[in-house]
């Protein structure tokens, strides 16, 4: 790869565009673009105020009724002339006749409606309350909220084993009284634990910052009433993630277009008869829009810190951008390469956003609770907006499986980008065989294509974990062991993800002809791939850089990568070795499927997952 | 154009049916639905993950234990009583509060004390309330001690009614409702239904402009047909596929237990709402001739119209729930007519804007 050509194409590929493009083109955008900050400015404004849920409840109530103004307060109702008739047509929800409910709730309907009154009434007290003259009548009670470690140890919160001091906020009444009296300046209940306990540990902290980033972005929160309480839920999490991950869908858009139009018409072919490259081609064609993508990044960054709602803002939160951008650009050239035309370019396209934006979303939800949040590079983003340190160790964990991920998709895809391949129709599956087949050269490959495509077991069983973790604390009870539903689910993701990460560029090797067809050289080559993939899988040991395998979940899913301590040395050998016996075996079955045909690769593969599924199984139940 | 011709035979529906015909041989109108069984149960995974999370009642989580003490501990054991999913043990001293707090005996700690008022003249309840740092039960534990402490909120608010200038609404009694009843109808079923016009637009910018992009087009005007025949067909095969996916959400729906009203009205206002979009991408579709800058137009002026709709009296989106949950209203109605007229009166002008481009430029 020369950097010169490189550049080179890079720029063609941006002189290209700004040629392609009239002036019409770009007034109409820069229009658009601007009415779409004037229409997310009115909508975090709130100044029409029209909710989705507007009127959606009918409720009979007449002005004589203390409901009326709870009902005229919340557009989720539309206020109707009180009519029994009418409840019973189905076109009223609730009667109110005084205080006194006159119809009886039966439908769902009827039922979440009365739910949401009930909700309404609570808010319209404490709005009313607020103007009374009485300030201690209208609000009684004042509330502190400190968070402090438990010590011991607990099934459902593993984040046990480090003691705190006991007794020592016991004498932290006085104090606190005070904490929430002005707990209405700093926002957020969180900063009330904060000026209250000395010893409340770092989610007090956590939580001031984030109540007051809340405080700005909501602009509603008040401190001290129980009302006032809010669970640890990163609302503003949800504003950042969609403020990062939205340009990415335009950019990743462009790109496709710019790489599926190569393949039209042979057009590509001028390119490849240059002096330059595979690699230089790629990397120049794609250099633009990771600048462009990076670029917006840094301005939303930068736009957040002076802006001010996010001073504490740093390159920190671009830097974790980067892996975001790579994944998304390498995803969408696999798309392109695959693509045999726009329209299922398109489909492709909604595909990778979609599921790369939960990717990154999902974990990102969690960003106060658990190690779990880490998996997502946004929370990095979320942890610096709001002003904490992130660790070194945390970013490389969470920075690095979809950064190698996307180089490995991006490797895929440049086997696809050849004279051969490029101008050539096939289905998407195929495409994705003769991409895994590009990297295949003799049986050795076998090894090396196992260990390649590690990075994207890593991430999908990272990402399997993430959105499974919620259901860790349903319990279920499989052949007689208590495990929880969400480790069962965990388990059977990564089995599949496995076995098919082991046997798929095998089969791909078989459909190509890169291998013969006999027994031999199938137990051969399946007991290769099983070996690359368990050197590979000792980088699963990253896990370790964060917490993930102090919750149950992760050390079910990371079991065989990391060892339990104080074992003697044979069991502890023995464990070593089990995994590989295990994952040899295992490709060796789902390689022997693959030689004889499709059907008896989809066999091999069933067997393999059940097999490989018993035993891990096993070892859950028995170590965990 | 001649009319001896039957339907099927007439050139417009001939390239509707070609357009349908190269998009199920890919197959991606699987993909496509994959999506969005994808998006749909994603985003009520996510719903129910979170209000599982805040509500002890939705998942099986077992009973929040907490700890009272602190002279206002009666007070407080009296509005726990109150909540289903709470139980409380009283401790006469604060140290064994803290013990069982460190043993895991109980997930929070409520302090009560009477104390000179912040606000004003006379006493309030200062409660400090202890819930474990850092894990994913202590999201359920603050909702839970938040529950409490409005119970306790709401009892000495009416014990002290007299010294109020006007008394509280006092609450409805709780039912065991649906938490998801309204996210159902108001972000679930609208997302559903509105994702098929916008991939329908989306498909109508791809397939017109990969037939210029490729050449093709010039083939097909070779063909005894005009450009607005071409332009009418692709426009027709791209609308009729949205009708198509509501029909199949709608029966997926109601086999799930979601009853979606006003089936008939609902599907006029998608239709209707897909000729818009469809229209908007065909126009740049013909306009740009390219893909990059026709898609990414086509993306950025959706966004915007469905968040410009935001200034209608009632949201698109809104409609639909409103349509799907049997509330609808004059103004609801006046939407879907609102909505039909925009769609015929922008597809003419758009046939009007196509008739007089030369079609030799494309």
């Amino acid at each position: 790869m020369q950097p010169d050509k490189l550049l080179r194409v890079a720029k063609w590929e941006v002189t290209k565009n700004a040629g392609g493009v009239d002036k019409r083109t770009i007034v109409v955008m820069a229009l658009s673009l601007v009415a779409m900050g004037a229409v997310a400015a009115i909508a975090v404004s709130g100044g029409t105020g029209a909710g989705m849920d507007d009127g959606i409840y009918r409720i009979g109530v007449d002005e004589s009724s203390p409901y009326y103004g709870v009902a005229a307060d919340d557009r989720t109702f539309d206020i109707r002339e009180p009519d029994p008739t009418a409840i019973e047509r189905r076109q009223q929800e609730l009667l109110y006749r005084g205080s006194q409910l006159q119809s009886v709730p039966r439908t769902a309907k009827e039922r979440a409606a009365l739910a949401e009154l009930r909700d309404s009434t609570a808010q319209y007290n404490d709005r009313t309350l607020a103007r009374d003259d009485n300030q201690t009548a209208a609000f009684p009670v004042s509330v502190t909220l400190v968070y402090e470690q438990q010590s011991g140890s607990s099934q459902l919160d593993p984040r046990g084993g480090d003691s705190s001091d006991g007794s020592g906020s016991a004498d932290g009444s006085g104090t606190s009284t005070g904490g929430s009296g002005d707990g209405s300046d700093t926002g957020g209940t969180g900063g009330s634990a904060t000026s209250s306990s000395g010893d409340g540990g770092t989610a007090g902290g956590s939580g001031a910052n984030l109540g007051a980033i809340g405080a700005r972005l909501t602009g509603d929160v008040q401190g001290g009433t129980p009302s006032d309480i809010s669970p640890p839920f990163p609302f503003e999490s949800l504003v950042l993630a969609f403020l990062y991950i939205v340009p990415m869908n335009f950019v990743i858009q462009a790109y496709g277009s710019s790489m599926l139009s190569e393949r039209l018409n042979r057009r590509g072919e001028l390119l490849l008869v240059t002096p330059a490259s595979r690699g230089d081609i790629i990397g120049g064609k794609t250099l633009p829009y990771f600048v462009g993508a990076v670029g917006v990044a840094a301005l939303i960054t930068a736009a957040l810190r002076f802006g001010n709602i996010a001073p504490a803002g740093s390159y920190v939160a671009v830097l974790a951008v980067v892996p975001l951008v790579v994944l998304f650009l390498s995803a969408t050239f696999c798309g392109a390469m695959f693509a045999r035309s726009f329209k299922e370019l398109t489909f492709v396209t909604v595909t990778i956003t979609v599921t790369l934006t939960s990717y990154a979303f999902v974990p990102a939800i969690f960003t106060d609770v658990t190690p779990i949040a880490l998996i997502s590079p946004l929370t990095l983003v979320v942890l610096d907006l709001t002003g904490q340190s992130v660790g070194l160790s945390s970013f490389v964990f969470s920075v690095t499986p979809p950064l190698l991920t996307g180089l490995v998709l991006f490797g895929l895809g440049a086997g696809l980008y050849r004279e051969e391949d490029m101008f050539t129709q096939r289905p998407i599956p195929l495409k994705v065989l003769d991409a895994l087949a590009g990297g295949i050269n003799s049986r050795r490959s076998a090894l090396k294509m196992s260990i390649i495509l590690l990075p994207l077991v890593i991430v999908a069983e990272l990402a399997a974990i993430a959105f499974l973790f919620v259901l860790d604390s349903v319990s279920l009870n499989v052949f007689g062991t208590n495990q929880s539903l969400g480790i069962v689910l965990v388990l059977g993701v990564i089995v599949v993800v496995e076995e098919l990460a082991k046997s798929l560029h095998v089969y791909a090797g078989y459909e190509h002809a890169r291998y013969e067809r006999t027994l031999r050289s199938a137990l051969g080559i399946g007991a290769l791939s099983g070996l690359g993939f368990f050197i590979g899988e000792k980088g699963l040991l990253i896990a370790r850089l964060s917490d993930l395998e102090s919750l149950p979940i992760g050390e079910a899913a990371l079991q065989g990568a990391t060892l339990p301590a104080g074992l003697p040395l044979w069991v502890a050998g023995l464990l070593f070795l089990l995994p590989l016996a295990l994952h040899t075996v295992t490709a060796a079955i789902s390689s022997v499927g693959a030689s004889r045909g499709r059907r008896a690769y989809l066999g091999g593969l069933v067997l393999a997952i059940v097999i490989h599924f018993a035993y891990n199984f096993a070892v859950v139940s028995t170590l965990v | 154009m001649s009319d001896d011709r039957p339907i099927w035979r007439d050139p417009r529906v001939v390239v509707a049916r070609r357009d349908i015909r190269s998009l199920s041989r890919e197959k991606t109108i699987v993909l496509a639905l994959l999506i969005q069984l994808f998006v749909a149960g994603f985003s009520s995974f996510l719903v129910v993950g979170l209000t599982s999370l805040y509500d002890p009642s939705s998942v099986a989580a077992g009973e929040v234990e907490m700890a009272v003490t602190g002279d206002a501990r009666e007070e407080l054991e009296a509005a726990a009583a109150e909540q289903d999913g709470t139980s409380v043990t009283a401790f006469e001293n604060e140290t064994a509060a803290q013990r069982a707090f460190n043993q895991r005996r109980v997930d929070a700690i409520l302090r009560g004390d009477y104390v000179p008022s912040t606000r004003g003249p006379g006493e309030q309840i200062a409660v400090t309330a202890v819930v474990p740092e850092g894990s994913i039960r202590s999201t359920l534990i603050v909702v839970e001690v938040r529950r409490v402490l409005s119970g306790l909120e709401r009892q000495e608010r009416l014990e002290r009614t007299p010294y109020l200038d006007k008394p509280p609404v006092p609450l409805p009694d709780t039912v065991s409702a649906s938490q998801y009843f309204g996210f159902t109808y108001t972000i679930l079923i609208p997302l559903l239904l509105f994702l098929p016009p916008f991939i329908s637009g989306s498909v109508a910018v791809d397939t017109v402009t990969e037939e210029i992009e490729r050449g093709t087009m010039e083939l097909l005007r070779v063909a005894p047909v005009s450009l607005l025949d071409i332009i009418d067909g692709k426009a027709l095969g791209m609308v009729l596929l949205a009708p198509a996916q509501v029909l199949l959400w709608l029966g997926l729906l109601s086999t799930n237990g979601i009853a979606v009203s006003n089936p008939a009205a609902i599907l006029l206002f998608i239709t209707a709402v897909t000729v818009v979009v469809v229209t908007l991408g065909v126009v740049l579709g013909i306009t740009l001739q390219n893909r990059r800058p026709a898609q990414l137009l086509f993306s950025v002026l959706t966004l915007v119209l469905f968040g410009g709709a935001v200034l209608l009296p009632e949201h698109p989106a809104t409609t639909v729930a409103k349509l799907a949950v049997d509330s609808p209203t004059l103004l609801t109605y006046g939407h879907v007519g609102g909505a039909v007229l925009v769609a015929v009166a922008g597809y003419a002008a758009a046939r009007v804007y196509i008739g007089r481009i030369a079609a030799e430029a494309l």
